[in-house]
């Protein structure tokens, strides 16, 4: 059950990523008021993104409550190749080997750094 | 804005969000922490107890450090592919590291394990970025 909240998590924090992507370059490129920002923070995409941070983010901290954060800290350095996919594949970035190959060594860091 | 302008506002507004994001986590970590100093029947109101206060302060220097990196993160996106700025930002994972073994109000153990793993994190970071293309959109 924890490991699906966790999975749950890690989709919400990466799909976040990606409407703030999308949320930036639709929304923000080119606008210099603050008073522009604000409003841009309640486009579709921008305030999906900021409901799923939060419900992600609330998500990640109910469960690391209940769990090892050793145990839990793998699924977070999930997020880091999950983002990158969704970079190379929805928003057909181009991403190159040594890009994998340095998301690979980011996310068993991330394992390590969290391990006990 | 001249392009070395726009670059330079690009390159602080990724340092913002990566420090920010760390001050945050770290700020959190220390409001907890002053929670679990306060006994239970400590947590009333009106608030008198000073773990109490200490961490509604901390919890909230990191929900607005964490606000702001937010915002410096979507002009960071702005500017840079996704693919190109989000292994920066496991930097931040470097930086929460450091600042819990060494802000005295921490101090958590570093291990050998924890510190191959920063290692190895800044090794792909340094790999991630090594080719270009960030700039464009």
């Amino acid at each position: 059950m924890n490991d699906v909240l966790l999975l749950l998590a890690v989709a919400l924090l990466s799909a976040s990523q990606v409407l703030q992507k999308v949320g930036a370059t639709r929304r923000l490129a080119g606008k210099q008021k603050p008073a522009e920002w604000i409003a841009a923070l309640f486009s579709p995409e921008l305030a999906a993104a900021i409901v799923c941070i939060v419900v992600g983010t609330g998500l990640w901290l109910a469960v690391l409550y209940r769990m090892d954060v050793s145990r839990a800290f793998p699924f977070l350095s999930l997020t880091t190749v999950v983002v990158m996919a969704a970079s190379r594949f929805l928003l057909r970035e181009p991403v190159s080997l040594y890009r994998w190959a340095g998301v690979a060594l980011i996310a068993a860091g991330i394992t390590l750094v969290a391990s006990t | 804005m001249t392009a070395r302008g726009a670059r330079w506002l690009g390159v602080a507004c990724l340092a913002a969000s990566i420090v920010l994001s760390a001050l945050g986590q770290l700020a959190m970590k220390n409001g907890m922490r002053h929670l679990h100093l306060a006994g239970a029947d400590e947590i009333a109101w009106p608030i008198t107890s000073a773990p109490v206060r200490a961490a509604i302060f901390w919890t909230a220097v990191g929900l607005a450090a964490y606000g702001a990196s937010l915002v410096a993160w979507l002009a960071v996106l702005v500017r840079y592919r996704l693919s190109y700025a989000y292994p920066l930002l496991a930097l931040s994972y470097v930086l929460v590291y450091v600042g819990a073994t060494h802000w005295p109000q921490l101090l958590e153990p570093a291990t050998p394990t924890r510190t191959v793993g920063t290692l190895l994190i800044l090794a792909g970071v340094a790999l991630a970025s090594l080719t270009g293309g960030g700039s464009a959109r």
